[in-house]
């Protein structure tokens, strides 16, 4: 496993303590956030919608416009510069060259006027020194290395004569053409057909594996997570409630969010009942509670809760939840002494 | 495509013949009689009747309905009663005037709109677009004679730049026919500039919206070409359409403004022929009219489909 690489690595980008707030709204979007991930390493982020995770994404990719949202703190360190004080044209020279991203509606990220070959040629023209030829070679390797049949045919179709795997394939194609040093891929698979869901996620995976990019990959979906992921990262509105490897998470939840995310996923064999929920809504922008935003949900709320989240504190390797109870075990001796 | 072309053709041979019975019923719906006019101060009864019965007035509305068609087949849209030229030469005449005045507009019309609309929905809410929008209003509100008038007192009157009337062939003297050319295009031009604006701004402020847009700008394609190239080639397809129905509407006649400045075009031949009862030019110059309306909306199919490669593959 790539994780297990001495952690010594620096880390391809490098996010410190991220607040986002969109504008005219009583609380920050995304709260103080950080993560990193390492080159060849994947990171997932895991959370319901609307907990921060593709607005992140934006943020880092400088996609958010300044009338929708702002950066009220933090830092994306990438390659010795900070992603999120750059000038405009000089993220234009990162974004799709070193940093790329896909998304999650492959039916209308394609500009319906242009082939895809061009569409795919014109991220090299931007970013390399190479002629229209050559651009046009590279776009058809890419389209090799996604599998899509045919490639050389499929070169000169428009985008609506290909479905929405193959779409993806093709923004896919789009985002590695200038070998970044990290893709950000924000729910990829979330609108297409399941058995297409799984050809994409080994394609990104088989991918990553060829080419050693480093990949965030935003997600609800744990299925894939469990597939993909070296790390995790547990959102819940807009705070970072868990995260480590992608066995701890799985394995030894410590996050009472995290658990009973885990308890929701159906697994194969005998029903044991009824599937477990997690009781209560995610809290809107402008109903934000104090203290931690999960304990109008959580079952084992306590006064403390309600006053300031809690910092993440170390439970393994790289493992850190941010729970005052955690872990829960102590809780339950207790009760039970 | 070409039996695109050709269906939509034949779908316009009822259309036209609709026209015809229009024209020709409304024609003789109108009060007045033709021959008195024709006959002048003459009241002779005798001279009035031989007109009518020269002219096919006498005949039932029936036969003369498909006489005039029949003739229009054959490339005869009749005699002037007024000139007594053929109604086809003075159509013939008139119109390339007509066409120039139109091109000129539509060019001034596409130079002042089509950025001005991609400014203010490129810059929606700042002054950019405040600004974009009271112009393109006030070219809306200022009518055309009065615009006319004001720009012959500035520009020919005082400043004497400009030919304050008058027309002349490109084929003769190109300068001087731009000369007499610019001001009247220039009028026609900034009313339709105005609503070309409007609606080149809500096609962007649509199509700015779409998520291919924020993959160019994650493909770090810069913002002008992400404008151009990827936004606003996407919203081409309903400013072609509508392009395509102001020419036709300007072919139709800007009487007003051909009035103004005394150019011998399509409206001045319109309102003379109205004017003094000339049946066969007003019939000749709505069927001549319609035919174009109808090739103008052809036309802007044809392009719409060229331009939307969904379009171009469904043939």
């Amino acid at each position: 496993m790539l994780n297990s690489a001495p952690a010594a690595t620096a880390p391809v980008l490098d996010v410190r303590n991220l607040a986002l707030r969109f504008k005219d709204t009583p609380a920050n979007i995304v709260d103080g956030i950080s993560f990193s991930v390492r080159e060849g390493e994947t990171l997932c982020i895991v959370g319901e919608s609307g907990c921060g995770k593709s607005v992140t994404a934006l943020a880092l990719m400088g996609l958010l416009p300044r009338s929708v949202a702002r950066v009220t703190s933090g830092t994306a360190m990438f390659g010795g510069s900070d992603l999120l004080t750059l000038p405009q044209r000089a993220m234009a020279d990162i974004r799709g060259n070193t940093i790329s991203m896909i998304f999650q509606e492959p039916m209308t990220s394609l500009n319906p006027s242009y082939r895809i070959g061009e569409q795919i040629g014109e991220v090299v023209l931007r970013h390399k020194r190479v002629t229209r030829a050559q651009a046009r070679q590279r776009a058809l390797e890419m389209l090799d290395r996604v599998r899509i049949p045919a490639a050389a045919s499929r070169l000169d179709d428009y985008p609506h004569e290909l479905s929405g795997g193959m779409r993806q394939r093709v923004m896919i194609a789009m985002a590695l053409a200038n070998d970044p040093a990290l893709l950000i891929a924000d729910e990829p698979t979330t609108a297409l057909d399941v058995t297409i869901q799984a050809q994409i996620v080994d394609l990104i995976e088989e991918l990553q594996k060829e080419t050693g990019t480093a990949l965030i990959m935003i997600t609800h979906d744990l299925g894939v997570v469990a597939e993909i992921a070296d790390r995790v990262s547990v959102m819940y509105a807009g705070h970072i409630v868990e995260e480590g490897p992608v066995e701890a998470i799985f394995d030894d939840p410590q996050h009472p969010y995290t658990i009973g995310l885990m308890s929701s996923v159906p697994s194969i064999g005998p029903r044991s009942g009824r599937l477990a929920t997690i009781g209560g809504l995610v809290p809107t922008i402008d109903r934000m509670p104090s203290g931690c935003r999960f304990s109008p949900r959580c079952p084992f709320v306590q006064a403390d809760c309600l006053k300031a989240h809690a910092p993440l504190s170390t439970f393994g390797p790289e493992h850190r939840a941010a729970c005052y109870f955690a872990p829960l075990e102590t809780v339950f001796a207790e009760a039970a002494s | 495509m070409l039996s695109y072309i050709a269906r939509r053709l034949v779908i316009a041979v009822p259309t036209l013949i609709l026209v015809s019975v229009f024209v020709f019923v409304l024609q003789k719906l109108l009060p007045g009689d033709p021959a008195l006019v024709l006959a002048g101060e003459e009241r002779d009864p005798e001279v009035l009747e031989f007109i009518r019965e020269k002219y096919r007035l006498n005949d039932p509305v029936i036969y003369q309905y498909f006489h005039w068609m029949k003739a229009m087949l054959q490339g005869d849209l009749g005699i002037s009663l007024r000139t007594q030229q053929p109604v086809a030469t003075l159509i013939a005449d008139k119109l390339p005037v007509t066409i120039q005045l139109a091109i000129m507009a539509m060019v001034i019309a596409f130079a002042i709109g089509i950025p001005a609309g991609i400014l203010s929905a490129v810059h929606k809410g700042t002054a950019v677009d405040y600004i974009a929008n009271f112009i393109a209003l006030s070219g809306l509100s200022i009518p055309n004679f009065w615009l006319g008038i004001m720009l012959i007192l500035l520009v020919s009157v005082q400043l004497g730049w400009l030919p304050a009337s008058g027309y002349e062939s490109p084929f003769t003297d190109p300068v001087k026919s731009l000369q007499t050319m610019i001001m009247p295009g220039f009028v026609l031009g900034t009313a339709l500039a105005a609503t070309l604006m409007r609606h080149t701004r809500s096609a962007m402020l649509g199509v700015m919206k779409a998520d291919y847009i924020r993959t160019a700008r994650a493909k770090g394609v810069l913002e002008n070409a992400v404008i151009i190239k990827h936004a606003f080639r996407n919203a081409l397809l309903p400013i072609v359409t509508l392009s395509a129905l102001l020419f036709g509407e300007l072919l139709a006649g800007a009487v007003l403004t051909e009035q103004i400045f005394t150019i011998p075009g399509f409206g001045k031949l319109i309102v003379d022929a109205v004017f003094t009862r000339d049946y066969a030019v007003v019939q000749g110059i709505v069927m001549c009219t319609a035919a174009g309306f109808i090739l103008m909306n052809l036309i802007a199919d044809v392009l719409y489909f060229l331009l939307n490669p969904r379009m171009r593959s469904s043939l």
